[in-house]
């Protein structure tokens, strides 16, 4: 490697200024650590831009100083981070397993109610219900455990409708149609642009009807079921890709979902 | 609260990794006004980046841990988060529709210099540079578009965006003597 002009090509200012992709930063770490003359140049240009923002500065509210001390004292920041290493989460792939064990939490709960309000069969019903009730609790622990929030108790009548676009994309929504909760569960989604957020919509029986707001999709990993806003009324779902916050109507190509079904 | 007046940078990088605040206190006084500058020139509004600079702060105190020296100074460090929460800051709901100024399709407005926030630090500094070098270094460093986004608003092809904004940024450089 020609290491001079390696230095002089702007990889220096653009690693440091935070503008660099993450495949040059990794190059040009891995560079640094083998080549001294390149850490010493990414030094260099560190204390020239240090020098140069510490001796032209802006003046600090006064009040500033004891409010953030406040808050470091505080132990309520604790839970309200704003991770900067959640950003980049990678392409969330999950395993079939615990979206099994949701879809099958909600099953319990639709045929649970079916069965309690149902006369017939009572007797066959009633040790299986014991059985179900387990098996929910344990599935109820395993979604705390996660940080969701399935309420779906014997008061609820789920619809289902999915959304999938091609092989990438793969959402399931939870409808309950008395409680009106809405849940999302991500079988499969591409990490959005760093810019860009998943929003879902729920589209009304009259088209005229602008789609409502169900809430912006934090992709994360470790999470598979999403609690979205409550909606009393829905011919479909959508979801579109929106500047990060969301849209207050959607702006981005619909990813649209099926008719919602009775589960 | 009495500050230390002087600390070795690995110093303070060992005070504050053992929480202590009187670390935490000289890392403001030193450093807050720098970090302070870029964030207004980044969000646009006094409130808005105070928020920020409290943001940056605490996370400084809470990811501390996670500074690598080997990666670089520690100014380096917290100016990057630093930056990147106020460009998240001007991501967020209602902002885009009230304070940005540039919309990214379509024609590009070069901006004009605001009187008390672009008049000092590196904004003083790329308005030295020829129209397009300040454009790509504003779309880039102070508004957090990616290459790809700013070779799309552009009709640029991203490698011309990419080798252009290096030599902007080591025209940059070279004015900061």
């Amino acid at each position: 490697m020609n290491v001079k002009e390696y230095i002089s090509s702007g990889i220096v200012e653009s690693y440091v200024m935070g503008l660099a992709t993450e495949a040059e930063r990794q190059e040009f770490e891995a560079n640094c650590a083998q080549y001294p003359e390149i850490a010493e140049a990414r030094n260099a240009f560190e204390l020239a831009l240090e020098d140069q923002l510490l001796k032209d500065s802006a003046i600090t509210p006064l009040t500033l100083k004891d409010q953030i001390h406040e808050k470091i004292r505080s132990s309520t920041f604790e839970s309200n981070t704003t991770g900067l290493e959640e950003e980049k989460t990678p392409v969330r792939s999950i395993g079939p397993w615990r979206w099994l064990a949701v879809a099958s939490l909600i099953l319990l709960a639709g045929t649970l109610y079916w069965a309690l309000t149902t006369n017939g069969k009572y007797q066959e019903l009633q040790s299986k219900n014991t059985a179900l009730q387990d098996s929910i609790q344990k599935v109820n622990d395993g979604i705390t455990a996660t940080g969701g929030s399935a309420g779906a108790g014997p008061k609820s009548d789920f619809k289902m409708a999915s959304i999938t676009d091609g092989p990438d994309a793969s959402v399931s929504i939870y409808w309950d149609t008395l409680s009106k909760d809405v849940y999302l569960i991500v079988k499969n989604m591409p990490q959005p642009p760093t810019d860009k957020q998943y929003q879902l919509w729920a589209l009304l029986p009259q088209e005229s009807e602008a789609p409502i707001d169900l809430g912006m999709i934090e992709l994360r990993q470790e999470r598979l079921l999403y609690r979205m806003k409550n909606v009393q009324n829905a011919k479909a779902f959508a979801i579109t890709l929106e500047p990060k916050g969301g849209s207050p109507t959607p702006t981005g190509q619909p990813m649209v979902s099926s008719q919602p079904v009775n589960l | 609260m009495s500050t230390k007046s002087t600390y070795e940078e690995h110093e303070l990088v060992a005070s504050l990794r053992k929480k202590d605040e009187e670390a935490f206190s000289y890392l403001y006084e030193h450093y807050s006004g720098a970090l302070y500058g870029v964030i207004k020139q980044i969000v646009g509004d006094v409130e808005l980046s105070n928020d920020v600079l409290q943001e940056t702060f605490l996370n400084i105190w809470r990811r501390i841990e996670s500074y690598d020296e080997t990666k670089g100074r520690l100014f380096t460090w917290i100016l990057n988060i630093a930056r990147n929460a106020a460009i998240d800051k001007t991501r967020s709901r209602g902002f885009q529709q009230t304070q940005r100024q540039i919309p990214l399709d379509g024609e590009v407005i070069q901006p004009s210099v605001r009187p008390e926030i672009d008049d000092y630090g590196l904004k003083k500094l790329i308005f030295k540079l020829k129209d397009e070098q300040r454009l790509l270094i504003d779309l880039s460093y102070f508004q957090g578009y990616t290459h790809e986004q700013i070779a799309t608003a552009l009709h640029i092809p991203l490698g011309t965006v990419k080798t252009r904004i290096r030599s902007a940024l080591t025209q940059l450089r070279s004015l900061m003597q």
